[in-house]
C-alpha cells in the first residue's frame, strides 16, 4: 500500500479536484498572456517611433494599458479568491481536524503561487508570440516598411511586475482567507454570499449626475488651467475624473439591486434580482471593470473610422486630385515634364494651375513657460512663419474672385471652417525675413475654399500690400503651388512616381517637417537661444524614409495626390491602426473573460437554489429564463453602459475640440457606431457561449 | 473531564448584538453519551462550535481533561483538535477525492504517523462500524448513513478524550439514523469513547446517557436516563413539550 502522507492526499485531491484549479489557471495564464502581448506592442521600438512621444496617440495607448493591466488584476485576484473558496471545505476540515494553520498556510499559498506562477510564466511565453502573430496577419493586409517587426524584450519587465503585483495580492488575499479565527467560517464560504445593502432608489441618477460631472469636471480642467489660470493642468487634477468611476459604480449598484423598470413591486424576475443582489459586491465590482474595458475598447477601436473617414472624406472633398507646393529655390519637375510623365502612365493632365505665395514672419503673443508650471504671453515682433497669397495670384489659382481692401489680411478655409481653430486672426505685423521691411495689417475674414484648408495655413493679402512686402524676398522665402488634374481615371502609379520625383529633386534644406518655423528659428537665434526645432525633442523626418507615416504626415512640402491618399492610407498608418486594434482586441478579451468567469461563478454558487427551484416544481423553461436574466445583466448592462458612454464621450470630445460637429465627424461617429455594433455582436456571441456554460453547470 | 463554566457567546449583525450563549454551564464525565437538545435558536450548535472552538466564545471557560481551551495558541489548539477531539459533522464533512480507508484515517495523517498502529486501528474501526466492504469506494459511492459512520470512525482514529457530533443524524434516513446511534453506543460501550451531540431528534437522544435542555441560551434542565430507552424517549418528549409550552402535558 502506498505510503499515506500529507503531500500524497494533498496531491490526490488537487488530482480530484483539477477543475477548480483550472479557472484560476486559466485566469493567470489570460492575464499574463494579455499583458505581455499588449507590453510586447507597446515596447516595440516600431510603435514607439511613429507614435510620437507626448502624442495623443501615445497617451491614449497608454490610459488604455493602465487600464488593462486594472482589468487583468481584477480579474486575476477574483480568480484567486474563487479558488480560495472552492478550497474553503477542504481547508476548513482540515483545520478542524488539527492541521496546524501555519503548515496549511504554507501548503495553500505554495499550491496558489506555483500555480499561479507557471500558468503565469507560460502566459508570459506566449504572450509574444501572441502579439507576433497579431502583427503578422496584419502583414498580410498592409505593405509598409514601418510594419517591420522588432520587439523590445525589456518588455517582460512589465509582465514581471505585473506577476509580482498579483501574486502579491494573491498572497495577502490567502493570508486573510486564512486568518479568521472562525472555522466554520471558512468552511462555509463557499455558500457565504456578499449582500448590497442600503442601495437608496436615487442612487442610479445620482450615479448618471456624478458620471457627466466627471465627464466635463475631467475634459474642462485642461482648457480652465490653460486659458483662465494661464497654468498647465497638474498631475492631481486626473483626479477631477474619479467621479466617472463613482457615478458608474452607483448605477450598476442600483441596475443590480432596484432595475431601472417603472413597476417596483413587480415579482416578474423577483429570483433572479434576488440572486444577483446577494452576490452584489461582486457582481457589481466586475460589472464595473468590464464597463471600463469595453469602454477603453471602444474608445480604441474608435480610432480607427474616424481617421479612416476624415482622411478619405477630405482627399475626396478636393477640387483638384493633384496639389504641390516648392520652395522656388527648388529644381522641381517642370510641368511639361509631369506631362511627360503622365503619358508614359497614360494619363493626360488638365486643369493645370499654378501661382506663386511667399512666407513672411508674423507678430504676435509668444507663450513664454515659468518653472512652475505656469506661463504667460508676451508680444513678440517675429513669432511664426505664415504662407500670403496675393488676391490676383489667389485668384488665378482658384478661380475665386477675392477683393481684399488694403492693410486687412483674410485667412483660407474649408466650407464647414474645420481648421479655423489654428488659424491666425490676431496678426498685426507682417515681416519680410529679408529686407525685414514691416507692413500694418488687421484680420478682414474667411475665405472659403477646400485645397487650401489643412495643417498648414495659408493667407491672402490685398495686391499692393503683397507687391510691397514681397519686394526684395529670395526664392528661399517664395513658394509656388501647383493644382492639376489627370483626364480620365486616376493612376496610383503616376502619383507614386511624381511624389518620388518631387522628392528627389527637392534638397536637404526642405527636410523639415511642417511645424519647423524658420521665422521661430530666426528670433530664437536672434536672442541667443537655441531654437527647439533644432534640439532632440522635435521629430525628425527623412527623405530615406519616406514611406513612413511621419514622413507623409508632418513633411512640410507633402504632396497632396488623391490616389496616393487612398491607396496609401491603410500603409501611412499601419502602425497606428494596428495598436489601437490590438488594444480594443486586448481590452474586450479581458472583459469578455470577466463576464465569462462572473457567470460561471454565479452558477456554482447557486447551484443549490436551482436544485431547491426543481424540487418546487419550476420548470425547465422557468429556470432557464432565471439563468438567462442573470448572465444578461453582467454582460447586457456593462455593454450598453459602455458603449453608449464611450460614444457619447467621443461626440463630446468631437464637439469640444472646435464648438461644433462637422460632416466628416458626423460620417467618422456613424462608422463608429457600426463599431460599436461589431461590438455588440461580438458581446452577444460571447454571453450565448457563457450560458450554454452556465446550463451545463447547473444540470439545465 | 469535560468543564463548561458560565460560557457566553454573542454574534454581532450590522448594528445589533445577538447573546446566543448565557452563561451555559455544565460538565462531561469520561465514557459519557450526552446529547444536547433544545429548539432551533437556542444555541446547540454554537455550544459545540464553542467547545470545539471553531468559533472564539466572550466570556467563560472549557476545560478539557485538565486543560483550559482558551488559553492554548493555535498550534497548541491544533493538537488538541487532533489527538483530543473527534467531531462529526451534519453533512459528513468528508473529501471526495479519498476513499473510506483514507478519509478515516486523515486525522493519523495529519498527525504524521499513520503506521502499523493506525492501520489496524483502522481495520478495527471499519469492522467494528460494518463498513470495510466498503473501504476503497469513495464518498460519492456510499449511502448517507455509510458516510457518517465513516465519519464517526475517522473522529475515533486516533482515540480522542471527547468526541463532538452536531445533528449527526440530520440528514440521514431513520434506518441511517439508526446505524449511526448504533456506532456511537458501540464506540463508547467497545473503546470507552466519551460522546457529545448535539441533536434535535428525541429518538436519537433516548440511547444518551444524559440530555442536556438548552432553551433562549441557557441549560433548562439535564434529564439523566435511569430507565428503559423507550421510558426515557417518553420523558424526553414530554419535557420538550412543557418547553414549548403545550398545557396538556402529563394528561397524555
Amino acid at each position: 500500500m502506498k505510503m499515506l502522507e500529507m503531500h500524497n492526499i494533498c496531491r490526490k485531491l488537487r488530482k480530484y479536484n483539477w477543475k477548480n484549479y483550472i479557472l484560476y489557471m486559466i485566469c493567470s495564464f489570460m492575464a499574463l498572456l494579455l499583458i505581455t502581448a499588449y507590453s510586447a506592442m507597446m515596447f516595440s521600438p516600431t510603435v514607439l517611433t511613429v507614435l510620437p512621444e507626448g502624442g495623443d496617440s501615445r497617451k491614449q495607448m497608454i490610459a488604455v494599458f493602465v487600464l488593462s493591466c486594472f482589468g487583468c488584476i481584477v480579474f486575476t485576484v477574483y480568480a484567486a479568491s474563487l479558488f480560495y473558496r472552492t478550497k474553503a471545505r477542504e481547508t476548513g476540515l482540515f483545520i478542524a481536524l488539527g492541521t496546524p494553520r501555519r503548515t496549511l498556510k504554507k501548503s495553500l499559498l505554495t499550491e496558489v503561487l506555483l500555480m499561479g506562477g507557471c500558468s503565469s510564466i507560460a502566459g508570459t511565453a506566449l504572450g509574444i508570440p501572441f502579439a507576433f502573430c497579431i502583427w503578422k496577419i496584419f502583414q498580410l493586409f498592409v505593405k509598409s516598411s514601418e510594419m517591420t517587426l522588432y520587439f523590445d524584450l525589456r518588455c517582460l519587465f512589465v509582465s514581471l511586475i505585473f506577476l509580482i503585483v498579483s501574486s502579491f495580492l494573491i498572497f495577502l488575499l490567502g493570508l486573510r482567507f486564512l486568518k479568521r479565527a472562525n472555522v466554520m467560517d471558512i468552511i462555509n464560504e463557499a455558500h457565504k454570499s456578499e449582500p448590497v445593502r442600503n442601495v437608496k432608489s436615487w442612487y442610479g441618477y445620482a450615479g448618471i449626475l456624478l458620471l457627466l460631472a466627471g465627464a466635463v469636471l475631467g475634459y474642462g480642467k485642461s482648457n480652465f488651467f490653460i486659458q483662465v489660470l494661464h497654468q498647465y493642468p497638474p498631475a492631481w487634477t486626473n483626479l477631477l475624473y474619479a467621479p466617472i468611476f463613482i457615478g458608474l459604480y452607483m448605477i450598476l449598484l442600483h441596475t443590480v439591486v432596484h432595475g431601472w423598470g417603472l413597476k417596483k413591486k413587480t415579482y416578474k424576475g423577483l429570483i433572479a434580482r434576488s440572486m444577483m443582489k446577494f452576490q452584489g459586491k461582486q457582481t457589481v465590482n466586475n460589472m464595473l471593470v468590464i464597463t471600463v474595458l469595453i469602454a477603453g475598447g471602444c474608445f480604441a477601436i474608435f480610432y480607427l473610422p474616424m481617421i479612416w473617414i476624415s482622411s478619405s472624406m477630405e482627399s475626396s472633398s478636393r477640387t483638384n486630385s493633384y496639389i504641390y507646393h516648392y520652395r522656388q529655390d527648388q529644381e522641381l519637375p517642370t510641368r511639361q515634364e509631369i506631362e511627360e510623365l503622365a503619358g508614359k502612365h497614360g494619363l493626360t493632365i488638365k486643369d493645370w494651375s499654378s501661382a506663386p505665395f511667399i512666407n513672411l514672419g508674423t507678430d504676435g503673443q509668444e507663450m513664454i513657460e515659468e518653472e512652475n508650471g505656469k506661463f504667460h504671453y508676451e508680444y513678440t515682433s517675429l513669432l511664426n512663419e505664415a504662407n500670403f497669397f496675393s488676391e490676383s495670384n489667389f485668384e488665378k489659382l482658384t478661380g475665386l474672385s477675392v477683393d481684399i481692401p488694403s492693410g486687412i489680411y483674410c485667412a483660407v478655409t474649408n466650407k464647414e471652417e474645420m481648421h479655423s481653430s489654428t488659424l491666425r486672426s490676431n496678426i498685426t505685423k507682417l515681416t519680410n525675413m529679408v529686407t525685414e521691411k514691416e507692413l500694418e495689417v488687421v484680420f478682414g475674414d474667411y475665405i472659403h475654399y477646400d485645397d487650401l484648408s489643412g495643417i498648414i495655413s495659408y493667407y491672402v493679402l490685398d495686391d499692393q500690400d503683397y507687391a510691397q512686402i514681397s519686394q526684395g524676398l529670395t526664392h528661399e522665402w517664395q513658394e509656388t503651388m501647383i493644382f492639376f488634374n489627370p483626364e480620365g481615371a486616376d493612376s496610383f502609379s503616376f502619383a507614386d512616381e511624381l511624389f518620388n520625383r518631387i522628392v528627389d529633386s527637392t534638397d536637404s534644406g526642405c527636410e523639415i517637417p511642417e511645424y519647423y518655423d524658420r521665422v521661430a528659428k530666426i528670433a530664437a537665434n536672434k536672442n541667443q537661444e537655441i531654437y527647439w526645432g533644432d534640439t532632440e525633442d522635435m521629430t525628425g523626418i527623412s527623405f530615406d524614409q519616406r514611406d513612413s507615416s511621419e514622413f507623409r504626415l508632418y513633411w512640410k512640402y507633402m504632396p497632396l495626390f488623391r490616389s496616393l491618399d487612398q491607396q496609401d492610407f491603410v500603409n501611412t498608418f499601419a502602425v497606428f491602426l494596428m495598436m489601437f486594434l490590438f488594444i480594443a482586441i486586448i481590452c474586450m478579451m479581458a472583459a469578455m473573460i470577466i463576464g465569462y468567469t462572473r457567470c460561471i461563478t454565479i452558477s456554482i454558487n447557486n447551484r443549490y437554489v436551482f436544485e431547491d427551484l426543481k424540487r418546487l416544481g419550476a420548470s425547465p423553461r422557468f429556470l432557464l429564463k432565471e439563468v438567462k436574466r442573470q448572465a444578461s445583466k453582467v454582460f447586457s448592462v456593462p455593454a450598453a453602459v459602455g458603449l453608449s458612454i464611450m460614444y457619447l464621450l467621443y461626440g463630446m470630445i468631437m464637439f469640444a475640440n472646435d464648438g461644433r460637429i462637422t460632416s466628416s465627424e458626423i460620417y467618422g461617429l456613424l462608422g463608429c457606431l457600426a463599431m460599436l455594433a461589431v461590438f455588440a455582436a461580438i458581446i452577444w456571441l460571447v454571453y450565448r457561449f457563457t450560458l450554454k456554460k452556465m446550463f451545463r453547470v447547473l444540470n439545465l | 473531564m469535560l468543564y463548561v463554566n458560565n460560557l457566553h457567546k454573542s454574534y454581532r449583525v450590522g448594528m445589533n448584538n445577538y447573546e446566543v450563549l448565557k452563561g451555559v454551564t455544565f460538565s462531561v464525565s469520561q465514557g459519557e453519551f450526552i446529547a444536547v437538545m433544545g429548539p432551533s435558536g437556542s444555541g446547540k450548535s454554537t455550544l459545540l462550535n464553542c467547545i470545539s472552538c471553531y468559533i472564539p466564545f466572550d466570556e467563560g471557560k472549557i476545560t478539557l481533561g485538565g486543560q483550559e481551551l482558551s488559553d492554548l495558541t493555535e498550534e497548541k489548539l491544533a493538537r488538541v483538535r487532533n489527538e483530543k477531539l473527534g467531531f462529526v459533522f451534519q453533512d459528513f464533512m468528508l473529501l471526495d477525492g479519498l476513499t473510506v480507508r483514507e478519509n478515516i484515517l486523515l486525522p493519523r495523517i495529519i498527525k504524521g504517523r499513520v503506521g502499523k498502529e493506525g492501520e489496524s486501528l483502522a481495520d478495527q474501526l471499519l469492522k467494528l462500524f460494518s463498513i470495510q466492504h466498503i473501504q476503497d469506494k469513495f464518498p460519492a459511492d456510499i449511502s448517507g448513513g455509510e458516510r457518517q459512520r465513516t465519519a464517526i470512525a475517522r473522529a475515533l482514529i486516533n482515540s480522542p478524550l471527547l468526541i463532538l457530533a452536531d445533528e449527526p443524524t440530520g440528514n440521514l434516513d431513520s434506518k441511517s439514523s439508526r446505524t449511526v446511534i448504533n456506532a456511537f453506543c458501540e464506540a463508547r460501550d467497545t473503546l470507552g469513547a466519551t460522546v457529545f451531540m448535539v441533536t434535535h431528534d428525541s429518538f436519537s437522544a433516548s440511547f444518551c446517557d444524559r440530555v442536556i435542555l438548552l432553551a433562549d441560551g441557557v441549560v433548562r434542565e439535564v434529564l439523566e436516563r435511569k430507565s428503559e430507552r423507550a421510558k426515557f424517549h417518553d420523558d424526553l418528549l414530554n419535557k420538550i413539550k412543557e418547553m414549548s409550552g403545550d398545557e396538556n402535558v402529563g394528561n397524555a
